[in-house]
This record gives C-alpha cells, structure tokens and sequence, in this order.
C-alpha cells in the first residue's frame, strides 16, 4: 500500500470513523485513498469550519477528532480550531499535506511551514518524512492526543510521501509509550482531606478536567460531604440538573451566589480546573480568605495564577476516589448549612428586557431551553448569547454544553454542532449562535444539507456584536466603533437558498409557539429570533476586577 | 535558571526558547547537539522568580510530551 493508505488504515484502525475535511492538491493522495471507503469524510465548507467539528465531535463523544487539509491555506486555517482544542484540553488529531519533499523550503506554491506555525499549540506536531513512518506516526499522534490532559497533535505529510510505499500495516510497531498517569500521593490526600474536616465554608470548582470520566466521582464526592460547588463553562453538567448544593457558574458572567461563595470560602477545591482569569478576576484578591486545594492531571498548573496550599497531581476521577475513600475512613463532615447559606447569596438572574414589545433574547433562551429534550446536545459561539446560555444551561452531562471556553473563537458554534451531531446520530443537537459567529461560518448550512445532518440553529440576531457592545457601552462612554450589524441580510432566506427550514421569530406573543415548532422539526433548522439590540449580559465582574465590583444593571 | 534538556526533537529547543520569552524571560545562553534522534541543550535564562518557575513547568510539559521514555530534565 502506498502512503495515503496506510494513513487510511491506520485511521481506521484507530476507530476513526469521520474525517472532517476538505481537500486540495497536496493531500489528494489521502482523498484517494479515502474514495469509497469505510472511514467517511465529512466534506466542509471551509477548513477552519471542518477542524471545529472534528473538536464537535470529540468534545461531545470524548473520542479523537479528525480534520484533515491540504497545505498552505489549507492548513494555515485549521489554526484558530487547533488553538481551540488546544485551550480547553480537546484530543483532536489533524493531518495536513505538505508539498513535496524536493520543493520543501522553496516557497512552493501552497506551501506552508505548518509544523513552525503549529508548535506552540499542539501537543506536539509531527512532519512525516518517509512512507513507512506514516501508520507509526498517527498512532503515535492518536496516543499522544488522548493521553493525561487531551489537545491537538498535527501530522504533516509531503504529497510525495503520501504516494509513496509505506509496506504493509502489519509491520507497523506499537506507539511510543507514555510516562504514566500520575496519581497523588496518599499523603497529599490525607493533607487534603485534614483540610476539608477543618474547614467551616469549603467550596469545590469544578472545570473542564471532570470530562476526562470524572463526573460520577465528582457527584459522590460533593454529596458524600453536602459541599456547595460551583462550575467553569468548562463544565457545566457535571452537577447533576437537580443537584440542590450546584451553585452554577462562577467568574465573569457568573451567578452571583458561585461568585459570593467562592469569595466567603475558607477553602476552595478547584478540581481539574485552572483558575482561568475569566474566572478569578483579579487574582490577588480572589477567594482571599480560603485555603486552596488543586487538583489536576497537568502540574503545569498548579500555582500558575492562584497559589495552592495541597496539590493532587493526578487523574481526577482517582483524585476524587481518594478523597472519597479517606473520608469515609472517619465521621465525614457535612456542610449543608454552609452550602443552604451560600445558595442563598444569589437571586434570580437580572433582567435587561428594555422594551417588552420587542424580542428578549433571554426570554428566547429561557423558553429554549426549558422546553430542550433532556438528551440534547447544545454547542454555542461566542459572545452575549453564549454567556446567556451558560446562565441557564441545566445539561446532565458536561459533554452536552459545548462552547469555545479558553479561546472563545466566534465560527464555532456551529460546525462545532454538525460534529456533534455525527458523533451522536441518536442526539437532538443545537447550536446557539450570534448573527456575527453564524456569518463566520454561515456556509456550512451546505454540510447540513448535503449530509441531512439535523443539527439546528439558533440564531439570537440582536444585530450588533453584542458583548463588543456591550463594552463599548460600559467602558468605553458609549462610542460603537464597528459593532453595529443593522445590515444583517435574511437569514431565513439564506438558510432556505441552502435548502433548510427556517421560522422566523420576532414578536414576543409568538415566542413560545414558534420556539415549539423549531424544536419538534424532523430535520435540520434554522430559527432566526430578532431580538433587542441592547439587551445585556447581567450579572457582569468587569475584566480584571472582583466579586465586589458586580454589576447587575447599567449605572 | 538552567536547564540541561534531552529531547527526541530538535525543534523542541526552538519551543521552549519562544516560551521564554513568551513568559517574560530571557534565554541568556544556548548550547545544543543533535544527533541520531537524539539532541541535548543547556539552556539559561534570566527573568523574574514567578515567571521562571513557570517556565520550568512548561519545560517539564513539552518534556512529558517530547522526551525519550524515562529522561527528563535536570536543573
């Protein structure tokens, strides 16, 4: 077999089963050996598009997602998705192609030093410079993408390295081993547990590490104890929906009792989290009173902006186990009163609704999501209607609320959907979107159609880039440079020219009706709500501040 | 602080150096040889004491992800 399909069938023995792409003339060897085959491509609109759906599908199935490109362009535009995965821990392997070995270094046409481009965010990048080392490479790139704290690894294979004979993948040796799981050590837990029995006000975070199979230990955990818990965006679901001591969101657009709580603890627990500073605001003065406790798969971590008096290096789901198992070894402290004390520093979320004529955008998602099938999958972009989401998302699982954490890259939400949808066929999948996100990546309405994905759209059009607004209106004395999007074309229009569904939503009395409708539809949907232009997210730290600078209203 | 590194990719060094200075420091003396998959560097750097002690964790990441079974680095 030549290179190209031992690439295939070295995908294919992963488990692979989409490949989120678009081809060109380096990788048509790979599209070659693709042609007709079991490992399926999924054919994208552009290739930033198809990295955020190969990221999609992982986040949404914790499996490896697969983008592939061709070089240059091709590859300079799977960046922003590779970052993506990056920043919030996502194992997604891509394979670029490269020109061929003899033009390398020339400036050939489409030819871009990827490898270069993509070392500070992958894992690790590899350039593939002999056929027979194609299979052992992805294998490698695969272990290495899954392994301790999941991301990005790039394979970039010159298109004559593709074509040439790679042997049989029999001969192909075992990936590389890795250094094992670290796992914390019994004194760390017993020093950590010494901490929880003498604590009056503990608070646990969870983020994003929950996801690597940690939420069922998380879940014992915090009610072995009554603790009161707040979550990242990361991890939203991992407190069961009913879960009387979940706090809900904490940082910037938090709620306020997550906020307040972590700001009264005496110790906090930040559990696979890492105290990003859209949570901790200003540093110095976050949780200030409170020990903390870090628990991590990556030691990178500890101590990088919050100082940790225990840390547990480790998986979390073991962390928890053995947090569990050494509790249970004396009287276990309960915290009820602290966590009815703490729920009880919050409220109902503030209402921006400026004008009841007109379309609210968090009655929108209000409504959304209180008539969404328990089982769906929602993904959103960036910006207002992702934080409105995040507000009021009750998901039963992390890997049902899936959104741009750490990059909060606009154009993800919606691809990111269609490899949400791949990966669970079964799932009603939508994506929340903004009318400045959906316009990044609005073709990919043509992915939808062709492969009758029916993944839905909700696009909360307040015809403006609104959280950019929204700065401008709070700290920048009200002077809208370049936000305003009054020129939005039809977007129901666009999304039947596609050959999809479209409601249009803009009188409140309908709202409830049509939302229904969007929903119960069979196939894939768009429903453009055309809402407020100046409706804010409340409540609101402003960047760099605390929890005593929370701002519920306009001054 | 220095850091003596055996890495399996060469390119490693260039990484760690854009780290650096990506973390507000500064590599202040650079020795590497590379031969048969193999490369060793000794690195220096200068910067304040917080930034420098994350850049030794960052170091140790690249390292989990890079290094040869069973090396690592040694300050």
């Amino acid at each position: 077999m030549n290179g190209a399909q031992a690439a295939v069938a070295a995908l294919e023995r992963e488990g692979v089963d989409f490949i989120f792409g678009y081809p060109g003339g380096t990788i048509m060897p790979l599209y070659d050996a693709l042609f007709q085959h079991a490992v399926r491509h999924v054919l994208c609109r552009h290739e930033a598009a198809a990295a955020f759906a190969a990221g999609g599908y992982a986040r949404s199935s914790g499996r490896v997602g697969v983008c592939c490109a061709t070089s240059g362009p091709g590859a300079t535009n799977l960046v922003t998705a590779l970052l993506d995965a990056y920043m919030d821990s996502v194992p997604v392997v891509a394979v670029t192609g490269q020109v061929r070995t003899e033009l390398m270094g020339t400036d050939g046409f489409q030819e871009a030093d990827v490898c270069a481009i993509t070392q500070a965010i992958t894992k690790r990048n590899f350039l593939v410079d002999d056929a027979s080392q194609i299979a052992p490479t992805l294998a490698a790139a695969f272990a290495l993408a899954r392994s301790g704290r999941p991301g990005p690894v790039l394979v970039d294979i010159p298109t004559d390295v593709l074509k040439a004979q790679a042997g049989e993948l029999e001969a192909v040796a075992a990936p590389p081993s890795r250094s094992a799981v670290p796992r914390a050590s019994d004194e760390a837990i017993r020093s950590a547990v010494a901490r929880i029995r003498a604590a009056r006000r503990p608070v646990a975070i969870v983020g994003g590490g929950v996801r690597a199979g940690a939420v069922e230990a998380f879940r014992t955990f915090v009610s072995l104890l009554g603790l009161p818990h707040a979550s990242t965006l990361m991890a939203l679901g991992a407190a069961a929906p009913d879960d009387p001591h979940a706090l809900g969101m904490l940082g910037m657009h938090g709620l306020k009792a997550a906020n307040k709580a972590v700001q009264r603890a005496d110790l906090v627990l930040a559990l696979g989290m890492r105290f990003d500073d859209r949570v901790t605001g200003k540093p110095d003065r976050f949780a200030r009173g409170a020990a903390v406790i870090h628990a991590d798969i990556d030691a990178t971590e500890f101590n990088k902006i919050i100082p940790a008096d225990v840390t547990l290096h480790g998986d979390l789901r073991e962390t928890l186990e053995a947090l569990v198992a050494e509790l249970v070894r004396s009287p276990v402290p309960r915290f009820d009163d602290w966590a009815l004390e703490a729920r009880a520093l919050g409220g109902p979320l503030p209402s921006d609704r400026v004008d009841d004529r007109i379309l609210s955008a968090t009655d929108v998602l209000d409504r959304f999501f209180a008539a969404l099938p328990a089982d769906a999958i929602v993904t959103t972009d960036v910006g207002q209607h992702q934080m409105w989401a995040a507000q009021r998302a009750r998901p039963a699982q992390p890997r049902r609320f899936i959104t741009s954490s750490g990059l909060g890259a606009m154009g993800f939400g919606f691809p990111a959907a269609i490899g949400a949808q791949f990966a669970n066929p079964g799932a009603p999948v939508f994506a929340i979107v903004g009318d400045g996100g959906f316009q990044m990546c609005l073709p990919e309405l043509a992915t939808l159609r062709r492969y009758g994905v029916p993944a839905k759209v909700l696009l909360i059009d307040n015809q403006n880039l609104g959280m950019v607004r929204q700065w401008q209106e709070l700290f920048f004395s009200a002077r809208y440079s370049a936000t305003n999007l009054a020129d939005n074309p039809d977007f129901a229009a666009i999304a039947r020219a596609y050959g999809i569904e479209a409601f249009s939503l803009s009188d409140p009395q309908h709202a409830a009706a049509t939302i229904a409708a969007f929903i119960d539809h069979a196939g894939p949907a768009l429903l453009h709500a055309a809402c407020h232009p100046t409706e804010n997210v409340w409540p609101m730290i402003p960047a760099g501040m605390t929890v005593d600078d929370l701002m519920e209203a306009r001054a | 602080m220095t850091c003596d590194l055996r890495l399996r990719d060469a390119r490693s060094v260039a990484r760690i150096i854009n780290l650096a200075h990506r973390l507000n420091c500064r590599c202040t003396r650079i020795e590497a040889s590379s031969a048969g998959g193999d490369t060793r560097a000794s690195l220096t750097f200068d910067g304040p004491a917080l930034a420098l002690t994350r850049l030794r964790a960052q170091i140790d990441r690249v390292l989990e992800y890079e290094a040869p079974e069973g090396a690592r680095a040694a300050s």
